[in-house]
């Protein structure tokens, strides 16, 4: 009786033991010391989890099917993708630190103020891009993919493509663009419950959009975070949101949890506009059949945010080499001409085209166009810069403080 | 004997192992978190988070808000199951019915809500056969009945998993506690049908079941993939709330998420602790048999 | 006379197309979800998707959405925890059931029953990885014994009654062992009580999704985390798919096991 009970105890403990980590890569001091041939080397056979934003298909199905088989044949890498996302980025790496422990995590996709929020628990690894063979390659010079929401990047993230945000609407429905503040205000009135932004991402970009343009446009909120500045303006923007508020999606009273569902609200007629982080959603959900042909994006004219989204490694990831190989495929010309086909994805490159080969630069210049979405030459004059992190953490905050709860 | 002894230290070693100390042990830590006494973002003890979450969080909201759809979801939930198994308790012994009333069994709260979703939504199946009928001229005409205010979606997709439980319940409770006689029974002494339902079947089965109900309640009050799906952010309801604060929200938040599971977790111990003082007699009365 | 006939039979057509209605709306799900798992697009204010093809389950076998792995990962952690949890919670109701303390046992057996679990994940994810458990198979599998393994003992507490006592003791004096008494004794006719616990705690398991995800952290992916995923990407087609296959077990399950499972032998 006993002996089946110990029995048992052993078996589930083997079991657990089993199934649970493995280190075997080296630390970040032996990394140090290691070439390029040397990193590819010990990459060999290692698994890869990286986390990234899973609520686009296509951007999945890039990374699952062409960028995960393309590193198991050429490096002989498994990677494997985990939905997660900003401030779960940060709690988890948070507990992990925490507890004294290996990540589970080895890279992630992450910008702006998830970028910050590392950087100040100290929970990322770096610098570390210098040592990619295709960071020679990046254009490092352009202020959108040196500087991530106002910080130098100083090597501590890779970037990995470049997007800007467009309203997306339905051209059938919507004659006339709203163009201001005072427009979109206008429009809501006129067409109650088809317009609204999501309390994520993507809605917090477009607000902090609205914020610059309360701030007096372009540049005004440019540097770091200013606390007075935020203080004279945000409380312009609540005031801006509770004027659309009463005539916005379901009165204002809930707003979408993601931007995946405004799209289907779009693509069902409920909604006659969405918004998309990526300038070139209209041809990727057209493309896919979700949308319909007379879907169109473009930019009023208080601007749109432009920004690049960059690729990190945690501090105490179990294999910083293999993330290293594999956010150094990502980064390769190859890879970054295959996602920007507007087919497979439609981002923006953060290749520097000049120093590339010359066959290689007609390729991206040749490579298929947008049919629906502006092109980004069109809209690049109304590209607004991110602005410091702080501000999009307490547009955050508050949005819920002032909007959600009230 | 000896043998013995060491083989129930053994088992209650297992016992508190696996039941109890997981939740000594997260107990523990919440604790610890909530009061910043552990925490990377934490700078020791304070009670300025219990304060955050008690008067400048939404947590009394949530609160009610739980309680609220917990009460109307098992309130409907009885109403419709002792309808159907008085009325219909011979097709529930036999017959097709008999079988169909297991099948909302296979369904996990993810697939029942987002079956709800799609059912619901404005632009669900529902509001599309009202449109194809006629009745409704488009999706704006089609009522909010997902992430709305009352909760309307989450109540619906919880009953569609509760009410057949409770049907099986009390279709077994009828037959075991014979309930079709004690029926002829009263018949025969002159009592009227609607007479023996309500002072006879009824008072039965819910006596018989209150346990079991007040768990339900508890369960729903704690439900997380419905509302997760089908909620809004205000008012949400407990589960949702944690999991945001903890992990969706502002990181300063994070001691919050782990107050309301004290809270929670108290609430829960209470709530069961009660149960078992009133039902003490029941237990007395088994553990000597 | 007739128009007693007349009334009587009005409410008997009444009841049966009730019934009929009941009856529909219970099977209802299962066929749209059916349904929905073959289409491909679905455009208001069309009632069926407009295409529909074999397209999304054919993928399944080409291993390229990752559903059969994640059906075989639920599968395995799934069985584990049943199996595990009924045995240990077999063998531990007994001492539980026959102990002084019994009502405070069972007491603190129903909180980890009760409470979210989420929740209890939630404030135990930072032991799973300080024990490097966190993101791993092994880590959902205890997580999950968690809350099987006190609802185990809540089932089988209600087995070991004075009939079963009796049954031991009559056992023991006929001279049988304490090998003997549970090989040969207990287990046959505990089979059925068994076989409900199994089945119980296999599906807390299949079902869960909020535990699965705090601890496993997404990188553990079972069923329920799929058809999540799915929702979030807003590909319903898929997420119904998934959705088939998530409740496909527990319905061949509860087909055999639809007599016990209500049974008071064993339900307390």
């Amino acid at each position: 009786m006993k002996k089946l009970n110990v029995l048992l105890l052993f078996l589930l403990s083997l079991l657990l033991v089993a199934c649970g980590k493995s280190e075997k890569s080296p630390s970040s001091a032996q990394l140090e010391k290691l070439t390029w041939e040397q990193i590819e080397a010990t990459a060999s056979g290692s698994t890869v989890n990286m986390m990234m934003w899973a609520g686009d298909p296509k951007i999945n199905a890039y990374v699952q099917n062409y960028i995960a088989p393309a590193v198991k044949e050429q490096y002989n890498i498994d990677l494997k993708t985990v939905n997660g996302q900003g401030n779960n980025i940060v709690q988890l790496l948070m507990t992990e630190k925490q507890a004294g422990k290996k990540s589970n995590i080895d890279m992630m996709w992450i910008n702006g103020e998830t970028f910050y929020q590392l950087r100040q628990i100290k929970g990322l690894y770096g610098p570390f891009v210098d040592r990619l063979p295709n960071s020679q390659l990046i254009d490092l010079e352009n202020p959108f993919i040196g500087l991530d929401f106002q910080e130098p990047i100083k090597g501590m993230e890779a970037p990995w493509g470049n997007v800007q945000m467009t309203l997306i609407y339905n051209s059938e429905k919507v004659k006339q663009l709203p163009q201001t503040r005072a427009d979109l205000l206008a429009y809501v009135k006129k067409y109650p419950g088809t317009f609204t932004f999501d309390n994520q991402f993507t809605g917090l970009t477009f607000m902090k959009a609205l914020l610059i343009d309360i701030a007096g446009g372009k540049d005004a909120l440019a540097g770091n975070y200013d606390a007075a500045a935020y203080k004279k303006y945000a409380p312009q923007l609540w005031s801006y949101l509770r004027d659309l508020r009463p005539y916005l999606w379901k009165k204002g009273e809930v707003f979408p949890e993601n931007v995946a569902q405004m799209h289907q609200l779009f693509a069902s007629g409920e909604l006659y506009f969405t918004m998309s982080n990526n300038d070139a959603e209209v041809d990727n959900k057209i493309n896919e059949g979700l949308f319909q042909e007379y879907a169109r994006a473009y930019v009023p004219d208080f601007g749109t945010i432009q920004n690049s989204h960059y690729l990190g490694i945690p501090g105490n990831a179990v294999d910083k080499a293999a993330a290293m190989v594999v956010i150094n495929f990502m980064i390769s010309p190859e890879a970054q001409l295959k996602k920007q086909s507007p087919e497979v994805w439609g981002d923006g490159t953060v290749l520097n085209m000049d120093k590339l080969t010359e066959s290689m630069q007609a390729r991206f210049l040749n490579s298929t166009d947008r049919k629906f979405s502006p092109k980004r030459k069109d809209i690049q004059d109304k590209a607004l810069m991110e602005i410091a992190p702080q501000y999009m953490i307490n547009l955050a905050d508050d949005f819920r403080k002032e909007i959600i709860n009230k | 004997m000896k043998l013995n002894k060491i083989s129930v230290v053994v088992v209650q070693s297992i016992f508190v192992l696996f039941a109890a100390a997981p939740l000594i042990f997260g107990f523990g830590y919440a604790l610890l978190y909530s009061f910043g006494l552990i925490g990377v973002l934490n700078e020791g003890f304070t009670i300025v988070h219990w304060e955050r979450l008690l008067f400048e969080s939404n947590f009394w909201g949530t609160l009610l808000f739980s309680l609220v759809v917990a009460l109307v979801t098992m309130g409907l939930s009885l109403f419709f199951a002792l309808l159907v198994v008085v009325a219909w308790y011979k097709n529930l012994e036999r017959g097709a019915l008999s079988y169909i009333v297991y099948l909302p069994l296979a369904f996990p709260g993810v697939v029942m809500a987002f079956y709800t979703f799609q059912l619901l939504s404005k632009s669900g199946f529902l509001s599309r056969l009202l449109y194809n009928l006629g009745i409704t001229n488009g999706l704006n005409d089609f009522p909010d009945l997902i992430n709305d205010a009352y909760g309307i979606g989450i109540i619906f997709s919880l009953l569609l998993l509760i009410t057949p439980f409770f049907i099986l319940l009390y279709a077994n409770m009828y037959r075991n506690e014979r309930i079709q006689e004690l029926t002829e029974l009263a018949s025969t002494l002159g009592a009227k049908p609607i007479q023996i339902t309500l002072k006879v079947v009824l008072p039965v089965l819910l006596k018989k079941s209150a346990f079991t109900i007040v768990l339900f309640v508890i369960f729903v009050m704690g439900t997380y993939e419905i509302p997760l799906l089908l909620g809004r952010q205000n008012p949400s309801m407990f589960s949702p709330f944690v999991i945001n604060k903890l992990q969706k929200f502002n990181l300063n938040d994070i001691p919050q998420a782990y107050a309301i599971s004290i809270l929670y977790i108290l609430l829960i111990a209470l709530l069961i602790g009660i149960l078992f003082w009133k039902l003490r007699g029941l237990f007395i009365e088994r553990a000597t048999t | 006379m007739e128009i007693a006939w007349v009334v009587h039979r009005k409410g008997y057509d009444m009841k049966k197309m009730l019934q009929l209605f009941f009856a529909i709306s219970i099977v209802f799900p299962v066929f749209f979800l059916a349904v929905l798992s073959f289409g491909k697009n679905w455009t208001y204010p069309d009632l069926l998707p407009s295409t529909l093809n074999a397209a999304n389950w054919a993928a399944i076998v080409k291993l390229d959405t990752g559903l059969f792995q994640s059906f075989l990962t639920s599968l395995c952690i799934s069985v584990f925890v049943g199996v595990g949890s009924t045995a240990l919670s077999f063998i531990t109701s007994k001492f539980i059931a026959y102990s002084r303390y019994r009502s405070i046992f069972i007491l603190i057996a129903y909180l980890p029953y009760v409470i979210a679990p989420v929740i209890l994940a939630a404030t135990l994810q930072y032991y799973f990885i300080v024990l490097d458990l966190a993101g791993s198979i092994g880590g959902v599998l205890l997580a999950q014994f968690f809350i099987a393994y006190p609802f185990g003992v809540i089932i089988l507490n209600n087995f070991w009654n004075h009939k079963i006592r009796a049954i031991e003791e009559l056992a023991a004096t006929l001279g049988a062992t304490k090998r003997q008494l549970w090989l040969k004794v207990l287990l046959p006719i505990s089979k059925t009580a068994l076989l409900l616990c199994f089945f119980q705690t296999f599906l807390i398991s299949w079902f869960e999704y909020g535990l699965t995800s705090v601890i496993g952290l997404g990188v553990v992916k079972t069923l329920s985390i799929n058809v999540f995923g799915f929702v979030n990407e807003a590909n319903i087609f898929y997420a119904a798919l998934a959705s088939c296959l998530l409740i496909a077990p527990p319905m061949v399950l509860i087909w055999f096991n639809k007599r016990y499972i209500f049974s008071t032998d064993t339900v307390s």
